[in-house]
């Protein structure tokens, strides 16, 4: 009896790890799917004629590892600007430009400038998502007399099904979750 | 809920109407003719009733709650010849039983049944009539009517069990024998076992603990199914049950047959089939919260005269939707939701069996086979199983079109047991086996954990003693683990590669004293190392549930416990009070944990983030298991719970968090006595009380926590049960309801407490048919 045992029992052991090792299959490792954005760039643009600038905050490992870079904003007295914002992931290769997604599912996000009193910036002419409601991703910055201060940039998502976005949302809804908070030194001079 | 009600009162009445004398008991002794011993393990089969129980240390069986009329029993052992009696019952009765061994062993199918052996010890239960009445529950939820089990939640549909405050991987779960390696690493990731498939649940402290690992610092939680069947014929069991708040439906079936033509064999189908709406609470619908779970398990078993096979396989599927209003983009939106007493609309009063984003999915595959040798008295079990268990994560993503999981983890697990069961000789008996494990984990996504590859290699020794009114039990185990880890990026880039390699050793020691027949004292002494796992090695992220950023410590040592357990259980004579208390002393040094480190924000492109830190210190949990019945009158029992824990991190003198409150449970039950045609009626009311949670760390080393401990609760739960026949078949009904005051409340344990109440009022019914058939 004995001797019919061991071979069974080895035979058994065979089959199981072939079977199972058959269908094991190899992940991919870190890849797009995880949705990360580490650079958030502003490209201003004088209304009047004149070279383009832009600012940038770069966090190209993601979260955690190295501290991320963060620009001040600096901008000349009493002109008015085009910027364009754009969100970039720099985790992959190529890179991967997030502005596109957050342009497409437009109706579930929205960006909020926040400038401080003494910034004497005024952000104004937010683009639209397809509802017509405020998205942000194109905006109008008019700044004053020279000063210093700071401007939150906020990009807000609504995980709900709908969305429910209103063009009164406030950035605090409790409707939408953060997706990027940036907070810039800016000086205007 | 009145319509219930009504027709619940007008079954009573019609009950006692009815009322006949169904309790008598028959009590029976088997013995060998042969050796002259008292014949443990006999399996004894009442036919009329399909009930069939093994006789204990002593030879002895009893069957109670019978009726009036003609019995027949069928006595079978492994080496013995069968053995039938037919008798009438008019009274109680006594039946001693001699069997002769086998003559013609060819012919005689060997009935040893992979019969688990009885654990010694610190051991608590749940079986019979109390696990029936948690049927459709999730895993944690039965075990947590244990005393001194709770349960650790993601809302109401993601739960994990708690044995005196220590989960997770201090935790082993033992799914019909095999180690269960599935993803255990967070609070959201509940053990991904079909609880249907359990006949008995049990907590196992001491010895018997180190035939599972070393590493079982809180205890072991043993999933054990039915023993296949060991007469030919076949039976059945069917479940089908409902929630009313939130739609959820269960349909669950058994099939098990012992072919006729084939004695040898038999086999044994599974299933269970789970699906739920958004669940509600007492205020508000709660969106996203419905689930969808698909369970399978199959058994086919062999016996030969003095060797027996069994091959078993099951799968276990979910996906469960996570509440969209607690996934937080950083601290501030956390503090904001923290903030408002309850949900935004936004987030509730869908009602929907529907599963969006932010959701969980999760398989896990398990093939296992068991052989057992029998030489002479000397039994050899070899065990090989393996495990396949993927989970994917799929978050809130910005592009609709995006189908992927944001973090999908793979894990592969391949195990192998061979032990010897000695005999039994001059009062020892005694365990020595042998184990390993190999395992491989591979992700994609999000980084949590990294790639890994480990190995477990262990042995252990087991010796118990039995003599009069004494019993000991001691057992030593030695375990090494090996782990060699790597991340990946999706171009096939590997890098960060650590190599750990741990040494740990685990020791127990049992002593029991019988004083009297129904009271017996015990005490244990035991010590458990644990090698400190992936996560806590390696984390590194942001955990969105709680907006915080998490990283492992790659320079941890193994923990070890020492623990002391005292335990008295006594009834009296009458069995009509008693009580059983437990006292416990765990000290645990290096014992892991997260240490908050507010100095040092994780700073991302979404605002700062707290940093958490694997750390360790020295840590006692002790604590108070305290239960009581009473049966004033004959039909009536009062039950008494009381559960109380206390947890220190002793290098900074304070609470350990996230312990559980101190809690009592009162349950009054009245048995009805048997109609002619309901049986087996019963009515029960149970009231539990949940502290508040005092007991938390303070802010002096960093903020640990974002609100206070939610204040004490009383929940009101009944249960109605009753048993008829239609035709032949023997059927079930209960009725169930959870929380009848609708009692708006938050738990401590449950991570979604920062956002939303728990569950409101939940009433069920459920139908349960058997079926029983031999062939003659």
């Amino acid at each position: 009896m004995k001797t019919r045992f061991i071979p069974y029992s080895i035979l058994l052991i065979f089959v199981s790890m072939l079977f199972f090792v058959s269908c094991k299959k190899e992940l991919t490792g870190e890849d797009n799917a995880q949705e990360v954005i580490t650079t958030m760039q502003l490209t201003f643009t004088p209304q009047n004629g004149g070279n383009s600038v832009s600012y940038k905050f770069d966090d190209p490992d993601g979260p955690g590892g190295n501290n991320p870079v963060k620009d001040q904003i600096i901008l000349s007295a009493g002109v008015t600007y085009d910027v364009v914002l754009q969100l970039l992931n720099k985790t992959t290769d190529p890179l991967e430009d997030v502005t596109l997604e957050v342009e497409k599912d437009g109706e579930a996000h929205h960006l909020y400038y926040e400038p401080s009193t003494t910034s004497n910036l005024t952000v104004t002419n937010l683009s639209n998502d397809v509802n017509g409601l405020p998205l942000g991703i194109k905006s109008v910055w008019k700044t004053g007399a020279a000063g210093s201060g700071t401007i939150k940039i906020t990009l807000r998502h609504y995980p709900g099904f709908p969305p429910d976005k209103l063009a009164s949302d406030p950035v605090d809804s409790p409707k939408s979750s953060t997706d990027v908070e940036v907070e810039f030194a800016t000086i205007v001079k | 809920m009145k319509k219930l009600i009504y027709i619940f009162i007008i079954t009573v009445i019609s009950l006692h109407a009815k009322a006949q004398d169904c309790s008598m008991i028959l009590t029976g002794h088997v013995h060998s003719t042969h050796s002259h011993e008292d014949l443990a393990k006999a399996t004894v089969l009442l036919l009329k009733t399909g009930e069939s129980i093994t006789t204990d240390d002593n030879g002895d069986f009893k069957f109670t709650k019978l009726c009036k009329g003609d019995y027949t029993i069928k006595v079978t052992h492994a080496s013995y010849d069968e053995e039938s009696r037919h008798f009438s019952m008019d009274a109680n009765r006594h039946i001693d039983i001699d069997l002769f061994p086998t003559k013609n062993v060819l012919k005689t199918v060997t009935i040893t049944g992979i019969n688990r052996p009885q654990h010694l010890g610190i051991t608590k239960e749940l079986s019979g009539k109390d696990l029936e009445e948690t049927r459709g529950l999730s895993l944690a939820e039965a075990l947590s009517k244990i005393n001194g089990v709770s349960m650790l939640q993601t809302g109401s549909n993601i739960s994990k069990p708690v044995i005196h405050g220590l989960h997770s991987n201090r935790i082993l779960t033992i799914n019909n024998g095999v180690r269960q390696e599935g993803q255990q690493w967070g609070n959201e990731h509940a053990p991904e076992i079909d609880p249907f498939i359990a006949n008995e649940l049990s907590v196992v402290k001491g010895v018997d603990e180190l035939q599972y690992g070393s590493d079982a610092i809180g205890g072991v939680i043993l999933v054990e199914p039915k023993s296949l069947r060991t007469l030919p014929g076949y039976n059945a069991e069917f479940n089908s049950m409902y929630f009313t708040n939130n739609r959820e439906y269960v349909f669950s079936g058994i099939w098990e047959q012992q072919l006729k033509k084939m004695p040898s064999l038999t086999y044994r189908i599974q299933g269970t089939f789970k699906q739920s709406a958004n669940v509600t609470t007492p205020h508000y619908r709660l969106n996203n919260t419905a689930t969808i779970e698909k369970n399978f398990s199959a058994t086919v078993g062999l016996r030969r005269e003095h060797f027996e096979s069994e091959l078993y396989y099951s799968y276990f599927n979910d996906k469960v939707g996570i509440f969209a209003g607690s996934h937080i983009g950083n601290l501030t939106n956390l503090q904001k939701a923290i903030e408002s007493d309850r949900p935004d609309p936004t987030f509730t009063g869908q009602d929907s069996y529907e599963i969006k984003r932010p959701y969980q999915a999760v398989d896990h595959h398990l093939v296992k086979s068991k052989s057992v040798l029998q030489v002479g008295a000397n039994k050899f079990n070899l065990l090989v199983a393996a495990q396949l268990n993927s989970r994917k994560e799929f978050d809130i993503v910005r592009d609709a079109t995006n189908n992927k999981p944001q973090m999908d983890l793979d894990i592969f697990t391949v195990s192998e047991d061979l032990n010897w069961e000695q005999p039994k000789r001059n009062n020892f008996s005694g365990l020595v086996g042998i184990t390993a494990m190999q395992q491989d984990n591979s992700y994609a996504g999000r980084y949590f954990i990294p790639n890994y590859t480990s190995g477990t290699y262990g042995s252990y020794v087991i010796e118990k003693w039995k003599k009069n009114k004494w019993d000991a039990q001691a057992g030593l185990r030695f375990d090494q683990k090996k782990i060699n880890t790597n991340r990946m990026l999706t171009n096939g880039t590997r890098f960060d590669f650590y190599s750990f390699n741990f040494f740990t050793f685990a020791s127990s020691f049992n002593v029991g004293y019988q004083i009297q027949p129904t009271w017996k004292i015990y005490s244990n002494f035991s010590m458990a190392g644990r090698a400190p796992n992936v996560n806590e090695l390696l984390s590194n992220g942001i955990h969105h549930g709680t907006a915080t950023y998490e990283i492992g410590n790659i320079a941890l040592k193994p923990e070890h416990s020492i623990n002391i357990s005292l335990n008295s259980d006594y009834n009296n004579k009458a069995n009509t009070i008693g009580f059983d208390v437990t006292l416990y002393n765990n000290n645990i040094n290096d014992f892991i944990y997260q240490q908050p480190k507010p100095d040092e924000p994780v700073l991302t492109i979404a605002g700062a983030f707290p940093k958490l830190v694997y750390e360790q210190t020295n840590a006692n949990l002790k604590g108070l298991d305290f239960s009581a019945f009473a049966k004033p009158v004959n039909n009536l029992e009062w039950q008494l719970k009381y559960s109380m824990l206390r947890a220190r991190n002793k290098k900074i003198d304070d609470w350990l968090i996230m312990m559980p409150a101190d809690n009592i449970t009162n349950e009054l039950s009245w048995q009805f006595k048997d109609g002619s045609r309901l049986t087996k009626t019963s009515f029960g009311i149970s009231i539990q009380n949940t502290f508040k949670q005092t007991r938390v760390p303070d802010d002096k080393y960093g903020k640990q926590d974002y609100k206070e401990p939610p204040p004490a609760y009383t929940l009101v739960d009944a249960d109605f049960s009753t048993s008829f026949r239609a035709g032949s078949l023997p059927i079930t009904l209960y009725l169930s309801g959870k929380n009848l005051l609708n009692t708006t409340y938050r738990n401590y344990l449950n991570s979604l407490r920062y956002f939303t109440d728990e569950i409101g009022r939940n009433i069920s019914v459920r139908i349960k048919i058997g079926l029983q058939h031999f062939y003659e």
